[in-house]
């Protein structure tokens, strides 16, 4: 009796909760899905994609998400090897490339502008290269919301089952909109 | 003598863990707790159908006496019925809002709101949902999107009009229609909110589903109501995103300029500058979510019915995994039909006949389920309690409008039928009056668990019977209308020759809506009632077998005091042969019912086998058992 009632005691269990994330991450997927074939069916039916030459800014912002992608797991490692500081110095690291990676992708939607290709316009295909990194980089604010809690959890006196639950679901979503973005620069390269 | 004690050392620790100081406000407002958001779910949703109910008599009243005049009108509605008379512009703004309304707030957020809340932690055995407080967030967002809705009848223009699927270009251009201004405006803000409350109302309910049953519970042991919550959740994760992918490029339609689905229009001598875009995708994108939509509506009706229908025919449901398996082909196909939605927009015939066939396909798993709950009811010993009546109404209803669907699914037919009142009739039946009486049977069923009381059962029966014949009376009749080729969302048919035999049947119809709304009268008196007056309500007043009814009937934080009780059998152990009463609850384990044990109740489990086997010969079978 005594041994199942410890079963029932409320710790805290994460289980369920990091769940909740990974469907996020699925309903999350599915709209940029919806958004994408939006893309394909438009481009089928009138016989054209945006047709632009991708602006290089785009390449940089990639390279920034990924390798901001790479300072969060080194956190994530740090923070299994119980070195708290690192792990708050790579959470930092990531939020300035995060940054980085919002400010080329106004630049590139500047030098988008430069050469005529503006939001609004007779080409839908090119309305979406706004609209859509739009979208993801509003996924961009919540997941800087993420980590700026795991960077809170770490500097206060919060248990280390909770400071780690908080950097799992920084990095199952932080991934996740990583991955997504690499999905849009590669599917807008294929669809010109 | 020492367990009981750590019950209740536990109970105190839980106590000071779960709610600190239960104010007025974190109790009843702000509440965290599954039991009291499903309340507040269901009373706004109640709300929501009265308001939408009342919308749709006055566009009733416009049907049936287009040429008559209403001073009263004018006294509620001002100069949006000037002279006594509903204006065109304002009916179609009715019909919109109705249909949002009943479709988004009373049969989606109001029904899989209320009982996925009340009965997921409550009948697989969790202290509440994975995340309380996105719960309580998924209805503060519900509440506000209903809000936002109602106040577009307080501004100028009026609300949106352009029908619940707010097809561009009435939705995109803001000068189109009086009602594509602020009103539509509203209409998106609204439904943002509203899709975000889904959300994170479906998430949490598939988290807490496969992460949080009790002992003992596994997904084979599940009521049929938590499959149906947990599909149609999954359905909303699944398709709710689209349509907020599709209003995302509306939005930016209306208010940057873009031209994602706006292309060639002229309005009035004025040549807009929108190109390139095209209309039928944002119907693509909305009837993607649209559809699984439908499904939405009627999966949780499903779910309770199957239950209730099993309770009170005291026999198991007739093919419990068919049953699954008919939910679940449901919402893998609720995916792959939504362009039957579109057969006249220029659909090349051959995609037209692969969502045909897609479609007619859901007559299969619809109709499985549709002959389990027959033979359900077959010989069973029949409890006609209202919310037993109400089940065995969703069923009648699911027939005579699923067997129309039959006729609309097919792309050939629909050329005819498309736009018609034939249409209206159909979903009306199958979707609309379906979904409200399964939602009504499990108003009645579980009305005890979530007040502690019982309501008046004579009212029910009275509710029953006139929205019964009522909403019958209704529907029935415009299906005739829709096979001359009477359109819907027609203002009056007194303009064409040959519509105008149908005036008759409009004031028929109308008669029997106000017949019908009146009948809600005896359900709210009922309900409203009940709560403080009604009959103090047993633990277990139906008898049944479920994990909700060994709660006790006192809410408590955390549901029950103590352990979380151990499931050792399905849910549908009724009338079982060699057993002394005629119900099972899912907490007596086999090892208390060896006279009525079967040997599939074991699951292959050799030792379990062996004590039954010894058993039986210890203890020979008398010839009259049973």
């Amino acid at each position: 009796m005594v041994l199942s009632m410890e079963n029932t005691q409320d710790i805290f269990d994460p289980k369920p909760k990091k769940f909740i994330v990974w469907l996020f991450v699925v309903s999350s997927t599915i709209m940029f899905g919806g958004f994408t074939s939006y893309y394909l069916v438009f481009a089928a039916s009138k016989g054209k994609g945006h047709g632009l030459v991708l602006p290089d800014a785009f390449i940089y912002s990639t390279l920034l998400i990924i390798a901001s992608s790479i300072t969060l797991t080194i956190a994530s490692v740090a923070l299994r090897k119980l070195n708290f500081s690192l792990q708050r110095k790579m959470l930092w690291l990531t939020i300035v490339l995060a940054f980085g990676f919002g400010f080329m992708q106004f630049m590139a939607w500047g030098s988008m502008v430069k050469t005529g290709a503006t939001l609004v316009g007779n080409n839908a295909a090119i309305s979406f290269i706004y609209v859509v990194p739009l979208m993801h980089l509003f996924h961009i604010i919540a997941g800087l919301g993420f980590i700026t809690s795991s960077l809170v959890g770490s500097y206060k006196n919060i248990t280390l089952a909770k400071n780690k639950f908080r950097m799992e679901i920084t990095s199952i979503f932080w991934h996740f909109i990583d991955i997504l973005w690499i999905y849009l620069y590669v599917f807008l390269l294929l669809n010109r | 003598m020492s367990t009981i004690a750590l019950h209740d050392e536990h109970n105190h620790d839980h106590a000071d863990h779960g709610h600190h100081k239960e104010t007025l406000i974190s109790k009843y407002i702000f509440s965290m707790d599954h039991k009291m958001i499903a309340k507040q779910f269901l009373v706004t949703g109640i709300i929501m159908a009265v308001i939408a109910m009342g919308l749709s008599i006055l566009f009733r009243i416009q049907l049936a006496w287009p040429d008559k005049n209403f001073p009263f009108l004018e006294t509620f509605l001002g100069k949006w019925a000037e002279g006594g008379r509903i204006k065109s512009d304002f009916y179609l703004a009715l019909v919109t809002i109705h249909g949002t309304i009943m479709v988004f707030f009373v049969l989606t957020a109001g029904l899989s709101g209320t009982f996925s809340n009340l009965l997921i932690p409550l009948q697989i055995g969790a202290r509440d949902m994975a995340s309380p407080f996105l719960n309580m967030l998924s209805y503060w967002f519900f509440f506000t999107a209903c809000v936002i809705m109602m106040s577009s009848f307080f501004i100028q223009t009026g609300p949106a009009s352009g029908g619940w699927t707010v097809y561009p270009p009435l939705s995109a251009l803001p000068t189109a229609i009086p009602g594509s201004g602020m009103g539509m405006t509203l209409w998106l803000i609204s439904m943002v909110l509203f899709v975000a409350s889904s959300l994170m109302g479906g998430i949490n309910y598939v988290s807490t589903i496969l992460n949080m049953r009790t002992k003992g519970m596994d997904l084979w042991k599940m009521p049929l109501t938590i499959w149906a919550f947990f599909l149609t959740a999954i359905l909303g994760i699944l398709s709710f995103p689209v349509l907020v992918a599709g209003v995302v490029l509306l939005v930016f339609d209306r208010s940057f300029g873009t031209s994602f689905y706006l292309s060639d229009i002229v309005m009035g001598t004025n040549i807009l500058p929108n190109e390139g875009g095209s209309p039928i995708l944002w119907q693509h994108l909305f009837w993607f979510l649209g559809h699984p939509e439908v499904y939405i509506v009627i999966m949780p009706a499903l779910g309770i019915s199957s239950e209730v229908i099993s309770v009170n025919s005291r026999k198991p449901i007739f093919g419990y995994h068919a049953m699954v398996y008919s939910l679940i082909g449901i919402t893998v196909l609720s995916f792959i039909v939504w362009g039957h939605h579109m057969f006249v927009t220029g659909m090349n015939p051959l995609l037209g006949g692969v969502f045909m066939i897609t479609t007619l396909i859901i007559a299969v798993p619809s109709a499985v389920k549709t002959f389990n709950y027959l033979a359900t009811l077959w010989r069973g010993n029949i409890r006609f309690t209202p919310a037993m009546l109400f089940a065995i109404g969703l069923v009648s209803f699911f027939i005579s409008g699923g067997l129309t669907g039959i006729f609309l699914g097919n792309a050939s037919l629909d050329i005819n039928l498309h736009d018609t009142y034939f249409v209206v009739a159909h979903f009306h039946l199958v979707m609309g009056s379906a979904a409200i009486f399964g939602m009504l049977a499990g108003v009645y069923h579980w009305y005890p668990k979530m007040f502690g009381r019982m309501m008046n059962a004579k009212l029910g029966y009275l509710h029953f019977w006139l929205t019964f014949i009522a909403a019958y009376l209704v529907f029935f009749p415009l299906h005739f209308l829709g096979l001359d080729g009477v359109p819907r969302r027609y203002y009056a048919f007194t303009e064409f020759e040959f519509m105008k035999k149908w005036l008759t049947v409009n004031v028929f119809v109308t008669w029997a809506a106000i017949i019908a709304a009146l009948a809600q009268v005896a359900f709210l008196f009922n309900f409203f009632y009940s709560i403080y007056k009604g009959k103090k309500a047993p633990q277990n007043p139906w008898e049944s077998n479920t994990l909700e009814w060994t709660a006790p009937v006192e809410h408590l934080h955390g549901n029950w005091p103590g352990e979380i009780p151990t499931v050792y059998r399905w849910p549908y152990d009724y009338s079982k042969p060699g057993h002394d009463a005629d119900f099972i609850p899912q907490t007596v384990p086999f090892s208390q019912t060896m006279s009525s044990n079967l040997p599939h109740d074991f699951e292959g489990n050799e030792e379990a086998e062996k004590i039954q086997q010894d058993w039986e010969i210890a203890n020979p079978v008398t010839e009259n058992k049973g």
